[in-house]
């Protein structure tokens, strides 16, 4: 993650040459400052209370006395990793992770291609149009898809019933609820890649396809070998962004099925949004840390797999 | 700052879900919960001062209405109401009596009382008001540990609402009968007889009373959790059998259950007074529904919510913010409430008003607000809640029996403890 | 999603042309017009519904099975909104505060970002790392202990407490650090020798050729800004502090239901400047996101 430094740090020393290096530092600290304290104070600084809490046995119904908390070392952490529901929403996150991933990245690059090749004229209304899930209220959404997954009254099932299917419990059985809630969050946040991936596309030089062309390469041919290896800087983006992102995946299950049906779709943030609000404060700081592990994990190894040199 | 976005959005979205909200807690330690003791008496009469209070909801709005005629009536003291959604209106107390920045007077919801209370963050309830004046399971959810700490302002309590032009003639007064009539109701031309929650967050909410009806008591003498036993297995596998035998939806159905009741596929559920509009809105044909009490087997018990008033620990001004509580628990006063925002009074005697003794739907409730309960108010009822939730989820779906799961109630149960 | 990754230093004057670059290399076909409408609607379509809905009433909006056109069209959810709430002054908070957070961010963080990426001093490897690592901590234990800090410092129910805690966050500063990381260093030099202070190179040089990302960053800081919810529901003890998003829970969210046409009406009304700003500055971010290092 902060292996980018080096070559930032060649350029600097040459910057401010002709400076004595204690004025250098002035003025470097000059500049960040501001950023630092505002950052020390409000972020950072919770942040550290967050992480002794989840040392102790930390309550709500200590809030009023806090320094009257016992210490109780690693216990919180060692009850985590051995509570089952915390290993089911380990397992059910990995899923999401694994297949959401690659999915909303495979519908971002489709919808950025075909924006990007096919069309001309209405870029901008495609481009505003896709990017709309991203910014509606997640509660709309929700009202919206639970209308089309509904077991006898959803749109779904509806149209499937006209050509005679009896359609699933999409949300409602435990073997589906998860792919039901990994298809939203890839239709919500396909949007999102998209941007990107066009952006990333805009760097392509054209005259490459051309000389492809004239050589006789086809459209899938070219799309293998231009596109693909020059996009993968941006793929890397993406993965990655997606990654931690999809790692602390809550909202789509907040709101469509609370981590049910019999916790198929716990995940590990609502996992730990459930403890928080049953006033278990050290406990959750625990499950957060734990959870801030597994994206630093998560983003370490993707950089690692993914790197491009 | 993208995750305070999400977690922004999601509680927006609590008030979407049939949450486990505010409604319903209450002490059944032992049931004869009016013998509470209070704070000694307070000069509420000479109180002047500001207080501000904090109030849930749309309704928390309409509360200006009664605070200005306070005003009117005690020129010394000036009222200043501020809404809260209801949300997050749980975290915001807590927040703020972490940080010490609390209101006078708040509102709060009947199952938050046992965090607060053992918290150290509400004031005991002075002698002045006489816990006897209101529904005793009502009284009961502001006790803690044998103190009362808070007063009962409007109350909720559930109900068996059926169709009536689906072959039933009566309200059904026993089990079997509950179930004849469902039955009935199924091949009368309802998809299904009944709409019963099969798991999922608030559903104890409907078990429970099955619970008390069958004599069952979640707190023993001892204080303990007595979730087991044969009032649990009698309760759960009745609840159970509604699933088995097909007469209510098997999944939760996200679709709201009024639209589907309006057009008679579902026969009949169980909630509260909130639902009589809900159900008419959804084009329910007034004529061709009506309420009844809880079916009784051992007692006829059902689930009394609503939301309590309490003054906080660290209030500024305790004397005014009593003085303004004790308003509110004017008879008077609470018809006017229930005049505004149809929510329904605490205090006895307000029902003997025209208002609410005309209405035959109404004096149903009134019944059954006589026969009502609500789970103990211990700190880590939310969370026990939680597990009997997941139980019944696995019990419905035929992951486990009831047996079984009853046992697994009274274990996680006891493993989480009273917290006391 | 939540980050951005680190990713490599570029030059900014890779051009980003909108109309150039066709990955597969071929004219316009006409299905692509088609999969690609199939596509739109499918992503429209809720908005479109919630819209809808938003004319509708609660009643019509419960019933099954669900309508699409409005049986009786009325704007009595948008006149609720407007009259009942303190529209303008809840407007007015969210505003204020959305466009603090933003310009503060803008700032401070292109402050750092430089400081980091073209200055040297002490710690520097450290902080970012530490900058970086706050990112990955989920927001919600927090919370306490930033409220009782700002309880503390006396910050409660005032437009200060709900904009200072976000007007630093590692995210901007990881933005601009990785594109200011991007501009040549010989420009920078160049300006030195001609005797130029790192204050007038950052604000006369720097900052001009960061438009796409300080684009980017305006836009995103204002979309989680504007929609945040439960730090201003914590923060401000009376309602004059109210945002939008708190104000319209108020409203909709009761006790047992919920109003839902006004929640659909009050969620088209807060959409509306997030998508402003997004259409507004759309074209510069598609760049901003290309200049901080996809090539």
């Amino acid at each position: 993650m902060t292996g980018r430094s080096d070559a930032v740090g060649a350029g600097s020393s040459a910057s401010t040459a002709g400076q004595s290096p204690r004025r250098q530092e002035l003025i470097a600290w000059s500049f960040a400052a501001p950023f630092l304290i505002l950052f020390l104070v409000f972020m950072a600084g919770p942040i550290l209370v967050a992480f002794v809490t989840s040392f102790t046995d930390f309550r709500v119904t200590d809030i009023r006395n806090p320094l009257a908390i016992n210490f109780a070392g690693l216990d919180n952490y060692l009850d985590v990793l051995a509570d089952p529901r915390f290993q089911k929403a380990a397992a059910n996150t990995s899923v999401f992770v694994l297949v959401g991933v690659p999915l909303t990245i495979v519908l971002g690059l489709a919808a950025a291609v075909g924006l990007n090749q096919g069309v001309v004229k209405a870029r901008a209304l495609f481009r505003v149009g896709f990017y709309l899930p991203v910014v509606t209220s997640i509660v709309a959404i929700a009202v919206v898809w639970r209308l089309l997954l509904g077991t006898e009254v959803g749109l779904i099932n509806g149209t499937l019933s006209i050509f005679g299917i009896d359609g699933p419990g999409w949300l409602s059985d435990q073997r589906y609820a998860l792919w039901s809630v990994i298809a939203m969050a890839a239709w919500r946040n396909l949007g999102f890649l998209m941007v990107i991936f066009l952006a990333g596309l805009q760097t392509i030089p054209r005259d490459l396809y051309e000389a492809a062309k004239v050589d006789g390469a086809g459209a899938w041919q070219r799309f293998r070998s231009i596109t693909l290896p020059l996009l993968r800087p941006t793929l890397l983006f993406a993965a990655v962004i997606t990654g931690i992102g999809y790692v602390q995946f809550f909202e789509e299950v907040y709101v469509m099925t609370q981590g049910g049906p019999l916790n198929s779709t716990l995940s590990l943030a609502l996992y730990a949004y459930s403890q928080f609000s049953f006033g278990n404060y050290g406990y959750t700081a625990a499950i957060a840390f734990v959870l801030f592990i597994a994206i630093a994990a998560v983003t370490y190894f993707q950089f690692r797999v993914l790197r491009t040199d | 700052m993208r995750t305070q976005h999400k977690v922004g959005a999601t509680l927006l979205a609590i008030g979407m879900a049939v949450t486990l909200a505010a409604c319903g807690r209450g002490d059944d330690n032992g049931g004869n919960g009016t013998a509470a003791s209070q704070a000694p008496e307070i000069d509420t009469e000479g109180a002047s001062g500001d207080i501000t209070v904090w109030a849930m909801g749309a309704e928390g709005e309409s509360l200006s209405v009664l605070a200005d005629a306070f005003m009117d009536e005690f020129p010394d003291i000036s009222v200043e109401v501020t809404p809260v959604p209801w949300d997050a209106a749980h975290d915001r107390i807590v927040n703020a009596i972490a940080g010490g920045e609390v209101p006078d007077v708040t509102m709060v919801g009947t199952t938050w009382m046992g965090e607060f209370a053992a918290l150290g963050g509400l004031e005991p309830t002075p002698a002045n008001i006489d816990g006897g004046q209101f529904f005793e399971g009502a009284w009961n959810t502001t006790i803690v540990q044998g103190t009362s700490y808070a007063v009962p302002w409007y109350v909720e309590t559930r109900l068996l609402y059926y169709r009536t032009d689906l072959g039933v003639a009566e309200a059904p007064a026993s089990w079997d009968d509950l179930k004849a009539a469902v039955a009935s109701m199924q091949e009368s031309g309802a998809e299904w007889g009944i709409s019963l929650q099969p798991g999922g967050t608030g559903a104890w909410q409907t078990y429970i009373p099955f619970f008390w009806q069958a004599g069952g008591e979640i707190l023993g003498e001892d204080g303990t959790f007595t979730l087991d036993g044969e009032p649990c297995v009698d309760a759960l596998t009745f609840y159970d059998s509604f699933f088995e035998e097909g007469l209510t939806p098997p999944a939760a159905e996200d679709v709201p259950v009024e639209g589907r009741f309006a057009n008679g596929e579902i026969g009949s559920f169980i909630s509260g007074p909130w639902m009589i509009n809900v159900v008419e809105d959804a084009g329910t044909d007034p004529a061709a529904y009506a309420v009844a009490h809880q079916p009784t087997e051992a007692a006829g018990t059902s689930f009394v919510g609503g939301a309590n008033m309490a003054v906080l620990a660290d209030a500024d001004n305790k004397e005014a913010g009593w003085a303004f509580i004790e308003y509110l628990s004017r008879p008077d006063v609470q018809v006017t409430w229930y005049e505004t925002v149809s929510a329904l009074p605490s205090v006895q005697a307000a029902w003997d008003e025209e208002a609410l003794s005309g209405d035959e739907r109404l004096s149903t409730f009134g019944e059954q607000l006589e026969d009502a309960k609500a789970p103990p108010s211990i700190p880590t009822w939310e969370e026990v809640a939680a597990e009997i939730d997941a139980v019944i989820e696995r019990v419905t779906v035929g992951d486990t029996t009831p047996e079984d799961g009853c046992a697994a109630m009274q274990e996680a149960a006891a493993g989480i403890g009273t917290g006391q | 999603m939540s980050t951005l990754a680190p990713a490599r230093n570029l030059p900014p004057a890779v051009p980003a042309s909108e109309s150039g670059g066709q990955a597969l290399g071929g004219g316009s076909h006409w299905w692509i017009y088609v999969l690609l409408a199939i596509g739109l609607i499918l992503l429209v379509g809720p908005f479109i519904w919630m819209v809808l809905g938003s004319f509708k009433t609660t009643g019509e909006l419960r019933q099954v099975p669900p309508t699409w056109w409005p049986q009786n069209p009325t704007l009595a959810n948008y006149e609720d909104l407007f009259s009942r709430l303190n529209f303008l002054g809840y407007f007015f908070n969210s505003t204020v505060v959305a466009a603090a957070v933003t310009a503060g961010n803008v700032i401070f963080c292109s402050m750092m970002g430089y400081a980091l990426a073209k200055l040297s001093f002490r710690g520097k490897k450290v902080l970012f790392g530490l900058v970086l690592g706050t990112l990955m901590v989920p927001g919600m234990v927090t919370f306490m202990p930033l409220f009782v800090l700002v309880a503390n410092i006396g910050l409660v129910n005032t437009h200060a407490g709900l904009i200072l805690p976000f007007l630093a966050g590692g995210f901007g500063v990881f933005l601009m650090r990785q594109f200011i990381g991007g501009i040549p260093d010989e420009l920078l030099d160049a300006a030195r020798v001609d005797g130029a202070g790192e204050h007038y190179i950052f604000w006369r040089i720097v900052m001009p050729l960061c438009g796409p990302a300080i684009a980017t960053l305006t836009i995103l800081t204002f979309l989680g800004s504007w929609n945040s919810f439960l730090w201003p529901l914590v923060v401000a003890t009376s309602d004059t502090m109210y945002t939008l998003p708190v104000a319209i829970a108020l409203f909709a969210t009761g006790q047992q239901e919920t109003n839902v046409a006004l929640l659909m009406a009050g969620s088209v009304v807060v959409i509306m400047p997030v998508l402003l700003v997004f259409i507004l500055l759309q074209r510069h971010f598609t760049q901003g996101i290309a200049m901080t290092g996809i090539k």
